[in-house]
């Protein structure tokens, strides 16, 4: 072989090596949209996005996003030029992010219940006396989705007038289709003793749960998905960025995680209006918020069928159910959202936004 | 423009000749490996490994917390727990304050005070910052309703404009 071909070879992988390295081992920039700090209880953070359109222009209703809460929020301010709260600002929305923060030991005992209805409420009261307004919207996603479902079932008369629930994992019955089930059964899965040695459920444990769903495709997949798209500036910037936020893992409070396990995923109190929350029944007639419910259809992590029934359980009379291609997280950070569940959510939230 | 790019990973990549039969192999394991973790054995199976390893690990959990339980008291310092139970006290003491806070905003309400002023325009405030970290927030664009202080936490704007004049 000619010597000079060598040669450029050689560089030319030195050349990637480098640049795949680097890219595996640093921390991207993301959540770079400007915000400020209106409210803070323990962990919990509520930022308020600053408005780049003047008054007039904007919405009336506040939309306050609620991600899981075991994960960072910053999944919906990826990146600039790639965050759906960028759009959403960018669209004249007031939009508010509450951040669950990363739970200590301290908070070990914390449940969906303090989150849904003690954390939240307080912090959609600041919102609605900073927005000077009674009513507004929420987005909840994956665990957040559970969340929200529950405050806007208890707390119904409280101003919420449009409820977003993305890729919301709330029916349980369908046992055969969910792998996490399956891994969680009390014949195989303790789930009080990994408390009780862990105090809160590790961030680590959780995303090899996830990433173990489809073990080759996040193991080995997605940094040949990197290697072969090297010399693609956007697919690096992309992948980096992505690779950011599913590296910063966050424990989940061990009360929730215990909750989770045993009175849904084992139990499906929810979906059967059994839950009890602070002594109170979830009954998820109550909700009566315009509802949209957007399904992941390639979703592994939190299948359709979790999300499809609770169109029929739900008191709302404005209800939309929207289908979508794509994966759990694909569908709000993947490259085809800014065109397809962005431009969705924005159209139905701004008919009943004003 | 994708030419280019293929173009240049083809010279600058040597793995490429392999890529088509790496990415079949990988298909056909992903397949696998789906069908694997699906499995009711592969549940038993990390169940199983779970369990062995917290019951491996659980004596000596319990005897490095006596030791280092032990070892704090000789040395006149708090506990993890102590400490854990002191932060959970200071979240009481916070939900307090919010409690007040609320209080406070439905007096002004009842008042019949002015609502809020608008937001100044595109404060460049990002995570980390000044008003972010609850250092000096007056001197920095913010919003209406509450202001944090020095401590992040529920310092409540006095003295709007109006009631300045």
């Amino acid at each position: 072989m000619d010597q000079a071909v060598v040669m450029d070879s050689a560089a030319g992988l030195a050349k990637r090596l480098q640049v795949f390295t680097r890219v595996v081992t640093t921390k991207a920039a993301i959540a770079q949209t400007p915000k400020e700090l209106v409210w803070a209880l323990n962990k919990a953070k509520l930022y308020r996005y600053t408005p780049v359109l003047p008054t007039e222009k904007r919405y009336r209703i506040p939309l306050l996003l609620i991600f899981a809460i075991m994960n960072r929020p910053s999944i919906l301010d990826l990146r600039p030029g790639h965050s759906f709260v960028e759009f959403m600002v960018g669209q004249g929305y007031d939009v508010y992010l509450l951040d669950w923060g990363v739970p200590g030991l301290e908070d070990k005992n914390l449940k969906l219940d303090d989150y849904a209805i003690e954390y939240l409420p307080r912090a959609i009261r600041k919102m609605k006396a900073i927005a000077g307004v009674e009513e507004f919207s929420m987005l909840g996603w994956c665990i957040g989705a559970i969340l929200t479902t529950i405050y806007a079932a208890l707390r119904s008369e409280e101003g919420l007038r449009n409820l977003l629930l993305l890729t919301a994992p709330l029916d349980f019955s369908n046992r055969a289709g969910l792998t996490f089930a399956r891994w969680t059964d009390e014949k195989y899965f303790d789930v009080d003793k990994v408390i009780e040695a862990f105090g809160n459920m590790p961030g680590e444990m959780i995303d090899y749960g996830a990433k173990a769903l489809k073990p080759v495709e996040n193991y080995i997949g997605n940094y040949c998905k990197l290697w072969d798209n090297l010399d693609d500036p956007r697919v690096v910037e992309s992948w980096h960025a992505m690779n950011t936020w599913v590296t910063d893992n966050v424990p989940m409070a061990g009360g929730a995680y215990r909750q989770l396990i045993v009175e849904l995923y084992r139990k499906n109190r929810l979906m059967k209006n059994e839950l009890m929350v602070r002594g109170e029944r979830v009954d998820l007639g109550k909700i009566r918020a315009n509802l949209l419910t957007v399904i992941a259809e390639g979703d592994h992590i939190t299948p359709p069928c979790q999300s499809e029934s609770i169109m029929a359980k739900v008191g709302s009379e404005d209800k939309e159910l929207y289908r979508i291609p794509g994966g759990h997280i694909g569908i709000m950070a993947g490259s085809a959202a800014p065109r397809t569940t962005w431009p969705h959510i924005e159209g139905w939230l701004s008919a009943r936004s004003r | 423009m994708s030419e280019t790019r293929n173009n240049h990973t083809e010279t600058s990549d040597p793995f490429e000749p392999f890529r088509a039969i790496r990415d079949k192999y990988l298909d056909a394991m992903a397949k696998s490996m789906v069908e694997t973790v699906n499995s009711e054995s592969y549940a038993q199976a990390s169940g199983a490994m779970l369990e062995g390893y917290l019951t491996a690990t659980a004596p000596l959990r319990e005897a490095m917390d006596k030791s280092m339980a032990q070892a704090l008291v000789q040395l006149s310092l708090p506990s993890r727990q102590e400490v854990a139970a002191l932060a959970e006290r200071f979240t009481h003491v916070e939900m307090r304050l919010d409690d007040m806070d609320a209080k406070l905003d439905r007096i002004e309400k009842l008042l019949g005070r002015d609502p809020p002023a608008p937001l100044p325009k595109a404060g460049k405030v990002r995570e980390g910052s000044a008003v972010e970290k609850g250092v000096n927030p007056r001197s920095e664009p913010a919003g209406e309703g509450s202001r944090l202080g020095a401590r992040g936490r529920f310092v409540r704007k006095r003295g709007g404009a109006k009631e300045r004049s």
